[in-house]
């Protein structure tokens, strides 16, 4: 079926870039906190 | 030192863990009603599956960013007046910019299918289009520098600008003729959807908040994180030179 | 050099640190030297909100004119490039492999339709349709066409494929009474 490489696409975009968004938000966060003391966190 | 480092789950809690089991188990379960058990339709076919995701990611953007106007208005209201208002407000904006761009590819997609062509100068879609744009603007001017605060005040205004622009969008199909359809759902008292196609629209709608929920916690600490970063770099540098001229 | 002066700000017990710009870049300056990157970004938004604009401004907003507006409503005249929207006739489509014509009617307005080649989406009869294209005597040529998509979801079930047919007057694809 033709469409179904368009359907497929749609929700592989959809759910990789949720995916990839996440994953580069955890990245920034652990280096961003090696400089920073954990009992520093205001929500740990 | 590294897998130490990667075990510190740095900006989760147990609730963001939990909040993140949940949301992978409700993905799943909408993958599968989205592309195997929902009916196709009787005008689109298949391709109605793709409203799954794009409707949702629409809806959710206009909530991330009414929260980044509301969150903007805290920063801005003296009583209430917090950095944390503001970088819940940048985070809501980034994810509101990702669901947006999911929804313009996924429609574009759909459109292509359903109406013959990627993209044209509809009026919702050329609204969406300038919606999307003002929204990485916003995020531009979040990082021209300056201090937090006047970081927080200058985007705080933009915001609440901004906003102003998702009754357009939304209505956009009302006002002009337009090749987009009109709203199935939201305001539509009769609704013309069968019973599992709207369950899982709203499922879809569900899932969606999750992941929202999920990313905003995250983004929003890890912005925290990044200004204390700012905040001590310039005492960690001092502490260097003294050191290096051997003041105590 | 060696800053030894209070009035440019050091506290008195630093007096003999040095507080001079070095070119080393100190372990946080990444975001500093990325500066440029949020103003480009800013140009580019604002070009491209300006493109959006202007598409919009120099396009009709109205997407498209019904069938009955043409000739009767403001960008709707006969003599230049139009949209129109209308319901493709029940059992007007003939496709001779080259052209295929048709008939769409709005608001019991028909007007015939020339479209060369293969009308692509889910093109078929009794659904709405803009075609681009320009009026000639009375026949609509049309060079393109976009399925518009009615807001209704009913499953693909064979037991109600009868039901179906609930488009708009004049079309040959009302529900019966």
């Amino acid at each position: 079926m033709k469409d179904a490489g368009f359907i497929i696409a749609s929700y592989v975009v959809t759910f990789a870039s949720i995916g990839l968004f996440s994953f580069a938000v955890l990245r920034r966060s652990r280096s961003a906190a090696r400089d920073i003391r954990p009992e520093d966190r205001p929500w740990s | 030192m590294t897998t130490r480092v990667a075990r510190d789950r740095v900006t989760g809690t147990p609730f963001t863990r939990g909040l993140g089991i949940v949301t992978i188990a409700g993905i799943v379960w909408l993958v599968i009603f989205g592309l195997f058990v929902t009916p196709a339709d009787v005008n689109q076919g298949e391709t109605v599956r793709i409203m799954y995701a794009h409707v949702p990611g629409a809806w959710l953007a206009y909530l991330a960013f009414i929260v980044t106007a509301l969150s903007s208005a805290m920063y801005l209201w003296r009583r209430t007046r917090s950095l944390t208002w503001d970088r819940i407000a940048g985070a809501s904006a980034e994810i509101g910019v990702l669901f947006m761009g999911i929804s313009l590819v996924t429609g574009s997609l759909w459109g292509r299918l359903t109406w013959g062509t990627f993209w044209t100068w509809d009026a919702r879609l050329t609204t969406t289009a300038f919606l999307f744009v003002t929204y990485i603007g916003y995020l531009a001017v979040r990082n021209l520098g300056g201090t937090h605060h006047q970081r927080a005040r200058r985007s705080a205004v933009l915001a609440l600008l901004a906003v102003l622009e998702i009754p357009l969008v939304h209505f956009s199909v009302e006002i002009w003729n337009s090749l987009h359809q009109e709203a199935s759902v939201a305001g539509n008292t009769d609704v013309t959807m069968d019973g599992l196609m709207l369950f899982t629209l709203f499922l879809g709608v569900i899932v969606f908040t999750l992941m929202y929920v999920w990313m905003l916690l995250h983004r929003q600490r890890a912005l925290t994180l990044e200004d204390m970063l700012d905040d001590t770099g310039l005492d960690r540098a001092l502490a260097a030179r003294r050191t290096e001229a051997g003041v105590s | 050099m060696v800053v030894n002066d209070d009035s440019l700000g050091a506290p008195s017990g630093d007096a003999g640190l040095d507080l001079s710009p070095r070119d080393v870049a100190p372990s946080r300056s990444r975001r500093g030297q990325r500066k440029w990157v949020p103003i480009v970004v800013l140009g580019v938004v604002i070009a491209s909100a300006g493109v959006i604009v202007t598409q919009f401004l120099t396009s009709a907003i109205d997407y498209y004119c019904n069938v009955d507006e043409i000739g009767a409503k403001d960008g709707c005249e006969t003599g230049r490039r139009l949209r129109v929207q209308g319901t493709v006739d029940r059992g007007s489509v003939v496709d001779d492999g080259t052209v295929t014509a048709f008939s769409i009617t709005f608001n019991d307005v028909s007007l015939n339709v020339r479209y060369e080649g293969d009308p692509g989406g889910i093109f078929k009869e009794c659904i709405p349709v803009v075609v681009h294209g320009t009026l000639q005597g009375e026949t609509f040529s049309g060079d393109r066409i976009e399925v518009k998509h009615s807001n209704e979801y009913k499953a693909d079930n064979p037991d109600r494929v009868e039901n179906e047919l609930d488009s708009p007057e004049g079309t040959g694809c009302s529900a019966p009474a």
